[in-house]
């Protein structure tokens, strides 16, 4: 479940972890890659990608039960 | 456990919208101000990820008559709140100032150069509704009230509110990273907690996230405003929003398409082809449209933009990714899903729980001292920015003239929460607030939702009161997160009772207030449901509004 931290792009500066006020992220450590402790309580506000300065470094993945329904064209 | 003291004039509790305009404003007027926020303030609210629509009245775009942009405005969602009308001349008399200040603090409320209104309209009716680049607009109101030498203590969640005699004196707080209790000291607080998220189970049951309104959001502030004597009113009164299925998201509004059948037949008579200006106000008109086709074989139904032009397309995008709406639009285009070719199932969401703190126009409650702007009072974006300002306008000028307070008088009160949540973080097994959280749902939905009556209430009623016993004397906090979780979860349960009792009061069925025991709607009940506890009782009262 979402977010997944891509080890190689990120650059350990923590803005994602400030930028979650659900503390998805709780138990990081200042300059070390993010943990993603609570997954579940992930909001999909995206605001932690919103504050990543590295482009691929961040990303949500979207659990089955919140796949948009649509109609097949 | 670890203890801070921290004295301040005005204590704004919640940092999203409505507490940093509370909290710019008393500091301009000369107030110390501290802003508690349990996540951070760049990101922290329902208004996190962004916002596209703003209720504002400009007169060089309206015409001059300000009643008859209210009256327009009722006709979509906003009449569902029963508010005196001296409360939107207030909000509609202020609207443009605040724009424009927004405006000048670099949240683009301009759209190529013009004030564009769309949305949430009536095709022929006035538009109501201005579209602005809220994509960032927490980050721009942070450095505004830090650059007023607002101190915003981010990650701590107030969690009581400390009143010694007929006032308010501060509140406790705990905070989310480490094992600290903080007690604030001031002489006036202002709640701007927002709505009440995690009541009801959204649509996907145990998934306590899946929420339009986030997860922060859990009563907070009504609950701590109920337990020191402040009115709530019509917290029995639920409501529900309608929005893309099952990726729970506001912005109905924002989406350029028409609401249809499966046979492609507009379920509305408002528009029959995508309309940027208005939207499909038929999402408004009736909520439960979705559900209801689906109920009846009729369903599912779509928000349908086939046809639009690509212009449109990336008009809608655009105030897509403004109104938070980012991480479904990467879903989408990661699915292959394109609003112009693919129509978009909507549904109807949970019942959530209604009702405010109530609050004059000056955003007081009846608790001297104490003061609520946002959606914990007169809801939606445009009044959290307006009411919160006038609420720092309140709270300042009343903290002028306040004696300092001594928190020291309140120091039973103090010791009590103190031991309360070393018990919580003493255990070593009981149930998570997870567990205690989904047993709320679980029992919300059975017994106070869409069909409630006497004997159904009372037997939630006494379920409830028997979990939260057992939620008082046996759940467990793992560390500073969950007794964050925990706290919160304590709050839903002081909720989820009222909404017993007061449902329970309220003889009649209105709206989504069905009772078949007492099946029609009470027309000398069209008054405001006021409850609020007297010395440990709740004590009920109907109330005139003034229209």
């Amino acid at each position: 479940m979402p977010p997944i931290i891509k080890r190689e792009e990120c650059i350990a500066c923590g803005k994602c972890v400030e930028a979650c006020s659900e503390d998805v992220f709780y138990g990081s450590k200042t300059g070390e890659i993010p943990v993603i402790t609570y997954p579940d309580e992930c909001v999909h506000c995206n605001c932690c990608i919103d504050e990543c300065p590295e482009p691929r470094a961040i990303r949500l993945r979207i659990p089955l039960p919140m796949m948009l329904v649509y109609k097949p064209t | 456990m670890e203890e801070e003291f921290i004295k301040t004039d005005v204590l704004c509790v919640g940092g999203g919208i409505a507490g940093l305009m509370a909290a710019i404003r008393a500091s301009e007027l000369g107030a110390k101000v501290i802003v508690v926020e349990k996540g951070d303030t760049l990101h922290g609210g329902a208004a996190r990820a962004g916002n596209d629509h703003f209720e504002c009245y400009i007169p060089e775009i309206h015409g001059p008559d300000r009643e008859a942009f209210i009256k327009d405005l009722l006709r979509g969602q906003k009449g569902e709140a029963l508010m005196d009308r001296e409360i939107f001349r207030t909000q509609f008399t202020r609207s443009f100032d605040i724009i424009k200040l927004w405006d000048s603090w670099g949240i683009p409320m301009q759209y190529k150069g013009r004030w564009e209104f769309a949305g949430h309209s009536f095709p022929g009716q006035i538009r109501t509704y201005l579209k602005y680049s809220g994509h960032f607009q927490q980050t721009k109101l942070t450095k505004q009230a830090l650059d007023r030498g607002v101190q915003i203590t981010n990650r701590v969640m107030a969690s009581d509110l400390l009143r010694h005699g007929d006032s308010i004196v501060g509140a406790i707080g705990v905070h989310t990273r480490e094992d600290k209790l903080v007690v604030f000291q001031a002489k006036a607080v202002i709640l701007g907690t927002g709505r009440c998220a995690r009541l009801f189970a959204g649509p996907t049951p145990g998934w306590l996230f899946n929420d339009a309104h986030f997860g922060t959001t859990t009563g907070d502030g009504r609950a701590m405003a109920y337990r020191v004597g402040a009115e709530l009113q019509n917290v029995e009164m639920p409501q529900r929003h309608i929005g893309p299925k099952y990726f729970a998201r506001f912005g109905q509004a924002t989406w350029v398409g028409v609401l249809r059948d499966p046979q492609g037949k507009p379920v509305g008579t408002f528009v029959t082809k995508p309309d940027r200006l208005h939207g499909d106000i038929i999402c408004e008109v009736n909520k439960l449209i979705p559900e209801q086709y689906t109920k009846s074989g009729k369903g599912p139904v779509y928000m349908d933009g086939t046809g639009m032009s690509d212009e449109d397309y990336e008009y809608m995008m655009y105030w897509m990714r403004h109104e938070g709406n980012t991480a479904m639009l990467n879903h989408m285009e990661e699915e292959g899903i394109d609003a112009r070719t693919h129509p978009i199932e909507f549904m109807t969401y949970q019942m959530r729980c209604g009702g405010l703190i109530v609050t004059n126009a000056e955003a007081e409650t009846n608790v001297k001292g104490l003061y609520a702007a946002g959606d914990e009072s007169v809801g939606g974006i445009s009044a959290a920015a307006v009411f919160g300002w006038i609420s720092g306008e309140s709270a300042a000028r009343y903290a002028q003239q306040a004696k300092t307070p001594d928190v020291e008088m309140v120091k039973t009160k103090i010791d009590q929460r103190e031991k309360l949540i070393d018990q919580l973080r003493g255990r070593e097994n009981g149930p998570d607030w997870k567990e205690a959280n989904i047993a709320l749902q679980q029992l919300m939905y059975d017994y106070a939702g869409s069909v409630r009556s006497e004997t159904l209430l009372r037997q939630g009623l006494s379920h409830l009161l028997r979990i939260k016993e057992k939620v008082y004397n046996t759940m467990v906090a793992r560390n500073p997160h969950e007794l964050r979780r925990c706290l919160e979860v304590l709050n839903l349960l002081d909720i989820g009772e009222l909404v017993f009792l007061a449902a329970d009061d309220r003889k009649e069925t209105r709206g989504l207030h069905i009772r078949p025991d007492y099946p029609f709607t009470n027309p000398m009940l069209n008054k405001y449901h006021i409850v609020k506890n007297v010395n440990d009782e709740l004590v009920t009262e109907w109330r005139e509004v003034n229209r």
